[in-house]
């Protein structure tokens, strides 16, 4: 592959998007060439300042309030609601109807944020386990077991990582290095299954929200799964820090490995 | 209350983000999200099911800016993508060898810098920039922008690279 072919595909290539052979052709291609190397990290370094620093602009309050007033009327209007999607619209006029009465205002909101804000929790995982695959030196520390990897982290984080499953001949813990979770720093574990790198992310989980819990309670915290832009990720909470565990591995795999970090930790 | 609706309203803030970075001003923004509500309410019969309700809903905001807020209000980059001047869209693939001195300047770059560089660049750069940080994929920001994947892939390209030299004019 030419470095112009590899310069087109690098954004897909960075998030994920490539097939499982070009991906691999773009790999090698960087591996040998310093000068494409250095353009990726450009463009890796770009998405993380977007991501990460570029202001947001949330709706306040005060619109979501005037924008539930305004469904409420055309609710009223009966005509519009009959030409309009019988499953969308009618949801959406009781949405209305809930944001505007003021005892329920603020639970509406919180709902609708906490939506908002536990699915962003998945896709940063994702995220972040993208850049891990995609970082030139994805591991600032190898492993020579977890003896080794848990003392590098003192003093490069806020926080002490709590865990202790060393990995095993199934799941080998490869090393870490230091991330961040949206604003927060984030120690990262990468452990392998064959040949598939399955990152563990755990950061402060105080002011992030969880999406429900479906697993089976795992000796003490409720883990929730789920499946983005085709990584499987498991995400929980014990204590003051929250874990996620990403990897294109199969599901219940991925579950087997959460099942002996969440014992061991 | 239907998990089709909880999401329709989990989006109120990811639209008005797109919107105030595309009008440039809260109030506009703000504006131009319940006249999006107002839209999606009326072509409700429209929408079809299984398909990305979040971008449905960028979609009309983007229409409804097109069509009402630039003809109307001060935009300070009036034109496509593609109409920017050469020198302005910058990085053309001879100049991505940039290196070791771009990355450390761009890890110098700071919110308000990163947020004044964007709001430079046309209202389609922006849209496809932020449509992709929203988490879009490049099929569903086609369909938000009304074009052609492969354009939506040489647009996101030009309007970071773009992005890039401004932020490095920044950082300087």
């Amino acid at each position: 592959m030419s470095c112009d072919s590899v310069r087109i595909r690098l954004l897909d290539y960075q998030q994920g998007r490539l097939p499982l052979d070009a991906q691999s052709e773009v790999r090698a291609h960087l591996d040998g060439c310093p000068a494409c190397a250095r353009v990726g990290a450009v463009e890796h370094e770009l998405t993380w300042v977007l991501e990460h620093r570029l202001p947001q602009h949330p709706a306040s309050l005060a619109l979501k309030r005037r924008l539930a007033a305004r469904w409420s009327a055309t609710a009223a209007r009966r005509s519009w609601w009959s030409r309009g999607r019988p499953s969308l619209v009618p949801a959406l006029a009781a949405a209305a109807v809930v944001l505007v009465a003021i005892p329920l205002v603020s639970h509406q909101r919180t709902a609708s944020r906490l939506a908002s804000e536990r699915a962003a929790v998945v896709a940063e995982a994702v995220n972040d386990h993208l850049r891990v695959l995609s970082s030139q030196h994805p591991l600032d520390v190898e492993s020579g077991g977890l003896h080794q990897v848990k003392p590098w982290f003192a003093g490069r984080l806020d926080f002490a990582p709590a865990v202790t499953f060393a990995g095993d001949a199934d799941f080998p813990l490869k090393g870490g290095s230091v991330g961040y979770f949206r604003d927060r720093k984030a120690a990262v574990l990468v452990y392998a299954r064959r040949l598939h790198p399955i990152s563990l992310l755990m950061f402060r989980a105080e002011g992030l929200a969880w999406p429900a819990s479906d697993l089976t309670r795992l000796d003490g915290v409720e883990p929730h799964a789920t499946a983005e832009r085709g990584f499987n990720v498991i995400v929980w909470r014990r204590g003051e820090l929250g874990y996620a565990l990403v990897s294109d591995v199969d599901a219940v795999e991925l579950k087997q490995l959460a099942a002996k970090i969440v014992g061991g930790s | 209350m239907s998990a089709l609706a909880n999401e329709a309203l989990a989006y109120a803030d990811a639209l008005h983000n797109l919107a105030r970075y595309l009008t440039g001003n809260e109030s506009d923004a703000e504006d131009l999200v319940q006249e999006t509500y107002a839209r999606a309410l009326r072509s409700a019969h429209q929408f079809a099911p299984g398909t990305n309700l979040k971008a449905w809903l960028f979609r009309i905001l983007r229409n409804t800016f097109l069509s009402s807020y630039r003809r109307q209000r001060h935009n300070p980059t009036v034109g496509g993508l593609d109409t920017v001047d050469a020198q302005s869209q910058g990085a053309a693939p001879s100049d991505w060898l940039l290196g070791d001195i771009e990355l450390d300047r761009l890890r110098k770059v700071v919110a308000e810098e990163i947020e004044a560089a964007l709001m430079t660049l046309s209202e389609e750069a922006r849209t496809v920039i932020l449509l992709d940080l929203e988490g879009l994929t490049e099929v569903e920001v086609a369909e938000v922008v009304g074009c052609a994947v492969g354009t939506v892939k040489s647009r996101l390209a030009r309007a970071r690279a773009t992005l890039r030299q401004k932020l490095r004019d920044y950082a300087r």
